[in-house]
């Protein structure tokens, strides 16, 4: 009879227990999505706190930062100054940890120069690694991007491509981007061979499908700026306008911004969207 | 030195039948099942990720071999008050203390070199699943690293073996040494913080407590000299005056710790 009863006590807190362990976690769900993001304990303390498992401490941390980006972008809630500052200063906190750890600079150079539009951060983050990973050419390499990229600042970009090039394992080209990048600066051109090799460095599926949109987009620019460079060299002349390269024949059909935008010509004969590259300004 | 090791090896029979010793074991095979199962979530550096996990695995391990069982195989004597028994045979207390510390050194040696058999099972797979991700790994430092691992508990089963000879309670014992891991682990990161300008700007630091500090870094064990995950993590060289620097740390540190409790222990009455 005992037996019995303790049998059915079992079974009634089993019977209890799943739905209350499914709306436990549903609850923790909506609560996550709702608190502000997490606070980041500085690196001064969290050394401590490790205890002699900073390595570890800066995996978990990282992971912790990679899926609250993830569940942001998962369920398409928009990034606030909050997450930001949250990833960039966890990110920093990471590289505390282990300085040596290149995931988080790649992650810094995806989100923060991309996606927070705050590429001046991503290259302090950056600026830290290259002084442990010493032959590390990806990190002045997207230093210099971000300079060239999204600062204009064509001359130190020329630098840390230099720079760049100087280091073990760097693709041939950069030698000819560097040099490149301080004669003609911000040509289209230039971008290309810069985003190609972005891309090639990309595993993160999200930035790749950006990067390659963003590829895609310049490639045309650099189709219409090809043309106007043929209309010039015959009739030693700019084209006045975007009909008139049609008509005359250099380009045969205005491709489609994949941004939606409409081509704008600048009198250098560089070529524009009114689109500016980006699916909507970015939060900062 | 006969009975020395005579009584080593009873103490290391002792632990070795210790069941708690299959928790740990099962423990650690978890974790090196979750390093493999985890190892993808990362982009790039899953080479580090896997070291990391690795050596703090073994940390573990390491820390609840000594704790749990190292702890047990000392105080058990008093406890069960045996120790009047194998103080009856013509044995010094300090060759009892040595003995006893060998024993458990063993123990311990032997437990981890079994789980690091085991770990580098989990770092071969994950090198032949991911090549590209493990470019600067190196089995030599990998193996540097495991070394100091085992370095460390030897330094802390001294300390353990120390506090066992002061106190009576088992209890007490874990507490003492708990503490002493945990100040010994963090005490570098605070000596370094105190001597930056930050520390410099902060009004609570007092003079007298820098000097406390001071003191505690030359009494307590400094646990960070046996850390070289960052190092196997990237594959960065350890230079040898580095280890050799770490290993007569650890030696001299034993050998203090040792004679002390041997001192201690000599002048304890047990009713």
């Amino acid at each position: 009879m005992r037996r019995l009863l303790t049998f059915l006590i079992f079974l009634v807190a089993i019977g209890v227990y799943f739905p209350l362990c499914q709306g436990m976690w549903k609850s923790r769900e909506q609560s996550r999505a709702n608190t502000p993001t997490g606070y980041m304990i500085p690196s001064k303390f969290s050394r401590i706190l490790a205890l002699g498992n900073q390595g570890l401490l800066s995996d978990f941390l990282f992971l912790k930062i990679a899926t609250h980006v993830g569940t942001k972008v998962g369920m398409e809630q928009p990034f606030g100054e909050g997450d930001w500052r949250f990833v960039a200063s966890g990110l920093n906190v990471v590289t505390d940890l282990d300085p040596y750890f290149v995931d988080p600079y790649f992650l810094a150079e995806g989100l923060l120069a991309w996606d927070a539009g705050q590429p001046e951060l991503a290259n302090q983050l950056l600026a830290k690694g290259t002084n442990y990973r010493r032959n590390d050419w990806r990190l002045p390499f997207f230093i210099g991007f971000n300079n060239f990229y999204f600062l204009k600042d064509y001359e130190t970009a020329s630098g840390f491509i230099m720079a760049a090039s100087q280091l073990p394992g760097s693709p041939d080209y950069l030698k000819t981007l560097g040099a490149r990048l301080a004669y003609y600066g911000g040509k289209s051109k230039t971008a290309l061979l810069f985003l190609q090799e972005m891309l090639a460095e990309t595993d993160d599926p999200l930035l790749r499908q950006r990067l390659a949109k963003r590829l895609r987009a310049l490639e045309l620019a650099v189709m219409i700026e090809e043309a106007i460079g043929k209309f010039r060299a015959r009739e030693n002349r700019p084209p006045k306008s975007m009909d008139e390269l049609l008509s005359s024949g250099y380009l045969h059909a205005l491709p489609l911004d994949p941004y939606g935008g409409d081509w704008i010509m600048s009198k250098d004969g560089r070529v524009f969207s009114s689109s500016r590259f980006a699916d909507a300004p970015p939060s900062k | 030195m006969k009975s020395v090791l005579a009584l080593a090896t009873i103490t290391f029979k002792e632990g070795i039948r210790n069941r708690s010793l299959f928790g740990i074991a099962l423990l650690s095979l978890f974790l090196f099942g979750l390093n493999i199962s985890v190892a993808g979530f990362f982009m790039r550096d899953i080479g580090k990720v896997t070291v990391d996990m690795n050596l703090s695995a073994l940390t573990l391990a390491g820390l609840l071999l000594v704790f749990f069982v190292g702890i047990n195989l000392i105080a058990k004597d008093i406890d069960r008050k045996t120790i009047h028994l194998v103080l009856s045979k013509p044995i010094s207390r300090a060759q009892y203390i040595c003995g006893k510390y060998l024993g458990i050194q063993f123990f311990v040696t032997i437990s981890l070199l079994l789980l690091l058999l085991l770990s580098c099972l989990t770092v071969g797979l994950l090198f032949k699943l991911y090549p590209a991700y493990f470019i600067g790994f190196s089995w030599l430092i990998f193996f540097e690293a495991c070394l100091f691992v085992l370095i460390k508990f030897w330094v802390l089963t001294a300390v353990v073996v120390f506090f066992s000879s002061v106190t009576t309670s088992s209890l007490i014992t874990l507490i003492f040494s708990l503490g002493s891991y945990i100040a010994g682990v963090t005490i570098e990161e605070v000596v370094f913080y105190l001597k930056t300008e930050l520390a410099a700007q902060e009004k609570i630091i007092s003079e007298s407590l820098r000097t406390f500090i001071d003191v505690v870094s030359y009494v307590l064990p400094n646990f960070s000299v046996f850390d070289f995950t960052l190092e196997a993590a990237h594959g960065l060289v350890v230079t040898s005056d580095r280890l050799l620097l770490s290993l007569g740390y650890a030696i001299v540190y034993i050998v203090i710790m040792l004679s002390a409790a041997a001192y201690i222990f000599s002048r304890r009455e047990f009713h």
